[in-house]
């Protein structure tokens, strides 16, 4: 007997049931990955090689307060920086308020900020135009995509912190990881409000080496702990981090529901593996009286149920995988767009998926395998049904 | 057409204990783990919908989502409070009070920092929100540098206890009286006098302007007297509607909740239905036995749905029950999560409601109705002669 084909066949002896247990862990599956891939977003790591060593310094108290600008040249004498440029959040309203016509809006300075965002590559238009246009904007591919923006169009913000009306014309699209954001020459804004001119919301800062990084954050608060105001400077990580820590337990949440699905999955496929093994009984006893050892038992409903699982698990992922692209496009139209920006299919998740698929399937099946392969042969041909 | 006792099915289910047990717990899970979190949308809804009055007007420069993007300098307040319909106070001033609205990043008590926000009140403050009241120390006093802070937000923020002073580069705070405000919004504030915020804060204004009015009259008249004067560049909100808009807050936990529920629904659905399969499988003979006794396939349809019904309606309650104690002891207390709108921590804490029992109830019962269906249709068409035949 040949063992593998033997176990495919009583896999797929009884078709509705092991479909419909294929699905019901198909559908966990999926939602796990789902899950997983939340919680590997709100964890990401930045880019690495470019991208890389990049600091952001704000007002201590909160990001909603203003520092000097400047506090420039000050911190530019540390050394270790091989440029910074003003990164200013401006909110306002782009069409209306509603959720999904909400992206980041940042007023920054051009020549200076492309060198510090240095993983952007410009695709369409140019630097170089948006260098020389005062009232141009930059925009992410992705975010162009989701408005059909094109090079040469106007767009208007109106502003509700900075109460101007910003009259933008697309200068240039870039692609980077997260390519969910508007950027702006902030000399726009400084020129229609003189009096915040001087007062801006956080420097974003290229630093040279890993060195410069570990000491940089340091020196600029110690520089700054008794001025008016303090600063706290962080790693980009750290800042984004802070974002998500101000949401909370939201890493606690998903894994709970990761946790309680890995759980109902489980006690799905033992059920079937459980009814499986409960309708062979006198089969396995003649298959023990034909010489087949205990092993080969075991195995022969481990396997099984190994097999079941995975297919559920690989079918599952592949689902997900499939449908993702739709799943980010439409988060992008929500208030969770820049979240959505940086979602990926990430390899760890997916492995992470497959691996849950291993432990249902050798899980359900120990307790029917160690079962059938320890009941007395007696016992099972005396059983009825 | 003569029923088959519902004695029958019930009995049934307590034969195969462990088939039955395993699918139970299935169900359970998925809608525990529904109303966890369900839970959570509804206790963070639950605080924009509670808070503010219909009779508050909040004034706030035009086109700001929130107090934090609007600004109204010293000279506009003397305007705006004697526009009319603004109720007067016991002491003929207008019961209205101008307020200073910053988020401070503080740590923590677990770890982590989260934007809080401080509101600096007028002498009025008070008077506009009745439901707030101190539980601990006394009210601050103007001039000083001193704050009272709610009691959510004493126990989650480091440095906010009674006494403590909260320290912010230059600014020293000390705190001097707990408040309560019944889980409405300013349960995730910091309280103080407005006058010295602006000092510390070096601010030229004001946010926001909170006004009482009498009535939907005097409302409209009030909110139409801003918005008549061109110069001023304001407009009024009513204040329950203020805390209205914030609670699409709540939206993206609650789309997750509906999603992993509906989802593990369907798979959870499936995993009744191969139970049920199994439960008529075994049966066949019995069922058999039934219909050439003279029962109908109607009755037999309706007796295996019952039975999946049941089956899935004690999932329900399990379910319940266990996300109920999830909420009670696990998830008991407040806890907080950045309101997006004002990018500062709001305080709320997990609700379960009888709707949401309701709703998760009705989940188990759809699972079971769909679960059941298809095996009790196999069992209603299962051929008598050949049926009877069957061995084993």
């Amino acid at each position: 007997m040949k063992f593998f084909p033997f176990v495919f066949k009583n896999l797929f002896r009884k078709k509705t049931r092991s479909l419909l247990t294929l699905g019901s862990i198909l559908l966990p599956l999926f939602v796990i990955c789902v899950m997983g891939t939340l919680l590997r977003t709100l964890s990401g790591a930045p880019a690495d090689g470019r991208g890389m060593y990049r600091l952001v310094v704000r007002h201590k108290v909160s990001l909603a307060n203003f520092i000097p600008e400047a506090y420039r040249e000050r911190i530019f004498q540390l050394g270790g920086i091989d440029e910074m440029s003003i990164w200013c959040w401006f909110g306002g309203k782009y069409i209306d308020y509603s959720a999904k016509n909400q992206f980041a809006r940042f007023g920054v300075e051009p020549e200076k900020f492309l060198k510090v965002f240095d993983e952007a590559t410009i695709r369409e238009g140019s630097a170089a135009d948006w260098f020389s246009d005062r009232s141009g904007a930059l925009v992410g591919e992705a975010l162009a995509k989701k408005y059909g923006w094109r090079v040469g169009q106007r767009i208007a913000l109106t502003g509700d912190i900075y109460p101007v009306t910003l009259d933008l014309t697309i200068r240039g699209i870039y692609a980077a990881d997260n390519s969910s954001a508007l950027f702006f020459n902030w000399k726009y804004v400084e020129e229609a409000l003189p009096r915040i001119k001087g007062r801006i919301g956080t420097f974003y800062i290229k630093a040279h080496s890993a060195e410069a990084v570990d000491r940089l954050p340091k020196q600029i608060d110690a520089l700054f702990e008794n001025a008016d105001p303090p600063t706290k400077t962080e790693t980009e990580k750290e800042f984004q981090n802070g974002f998500v820590s101000m949401l909370g337990n939201v890493k606690l949440m998903l894994t709970g529901i990761c946790t309680a699905i890995v759980f109902v999955i489980l006690l799905i496929a033992a059920n079937t593996m459980a009814m499986a093994a409960r309708e062979r009984v006198n089969e396995i006893a003649v298959l023990r009286t034909l010489g087949f050892q205990k092993g080969t038992i075991l195995g022969m409903i481990l396997g099984e149920s190994l097999l079941l699982s995975l297919f559920g698990g690989v079918f599952g992922i592949a689902f997900f995988a499939l449908t993702f692209p739709g799943f980010r496009a439409g988060l992008m139209n929500t208030q969770m767009a820049g979240f959505a920006a940086g979602m990926k299919l990430f390899p760890s998740v997916l492995a992470a998926g497959f691996g849950v698929a291993v432990f249902v399937g050798l899980v359900a099946g120990i307790v029917p395998a160690v079962r059938s392969a320890q009941r007395s042969i007696t016992d099972g041909l005396r059983q009825v049904g | 057409m003569l029923g088959i006792p519902l004695k029958y099915n019930i009995r049934n289910l307590f034969v195969r204990k462990v088939t039955t047990g395993l699918t139970v717990l299935g169900i359970g899970l998925v809608v525990a783990v529904f109303l966890s979190v369900m839970a959570l949308g509804e206790g963070l809804t639950h605080v924009f919908a509670a808070s503010g009055s219909e009779n508050n007007v909040l004034v706030l420069r035009q086109n700001s989502q929130s107090e934090l993007q609007s600004g109204i300098s010293r000279d506009q307040v003397p305007l705006i409070l004697t526009l009319p319909g603004i109720s007067p106070d016991a002491d003929g001033k207008p019961l209205a009070s101008a307020e200073l609205v910053v988020v401070l990043n503080l740590e923590k008590r677990d770890g982590g920092s989260s934007n809080v926000t401080i509101r600096g009140v007028g002498e009025k403050g008070m008077k506009l929100r009745p439901g707030l009241t101190l539980v601990e120390g006394r009210w601050f006093t103007a001039g000083k540098s001193e704050v009272v802070v709610s009691r959510s937000v004493s126990s989650r923020f480091r440095n906010c206890a009674m006494g403590e002073t909260i320290k912010f580069g230059a600014y020293r705070w000390t705190v001097v009286g707990l408040f309560d405000a019944g889980g409405t919004a300013p349960d995730s504030e910091i309280w103080t006098d407005v006058e010295g915020m602006i000092t510390d804060f070096k601010r030229n204004g004001y946010s926001s302007v909170l006004a009482k009015t009498a009535g939907r009259a005097a409302r409209d008249q009030f909110q139409a007297g801003l918005a008549g004067d061109a110069r001023l560049a304001l407009e009024g909100k009513v204040e329950r509607k203020y805390y209205d808009d914030q609670t699409s807050t709540a939206a993206p936990i609650k789309f997750l909740g509906f999603f992993v529920g509906i989802v593990m629904a369907i798979g959870a659905c499936f995993g009744a239905m191969n139970t049920m399969y199994a439960a008529v499988a075994a049966r066949t003979r019995e069922i058999a036995t039934l219909r050439a006794l003279g029962f109908s396939r109607l009755s037999v349809l309706l007796s295996f749905v019952f039975e999946s019904l049941c089956l899935a309606l004690l999932g329900g309650l399990l379910g319940c029950a266990l996300g109920w104690l999830a909420v009670k002891l696990a998830l008991s207390g407040v806890t907080g999560t950045t309101n997006f709108a004002t990018f500062s921590e709001v305080v709320f804490a997990f609700r379960l409601t009888p709707q949401l029992f309701g709703i998760g109830i009705l989940f188990s019962l759809l699972m079971g109705f769909f679960g059941g269906l298809f095996p009790a249709g196999r069992a209603a068409f299962t051929k008598i002669t050949n049926a009877l035949r069957q061995v084993g």
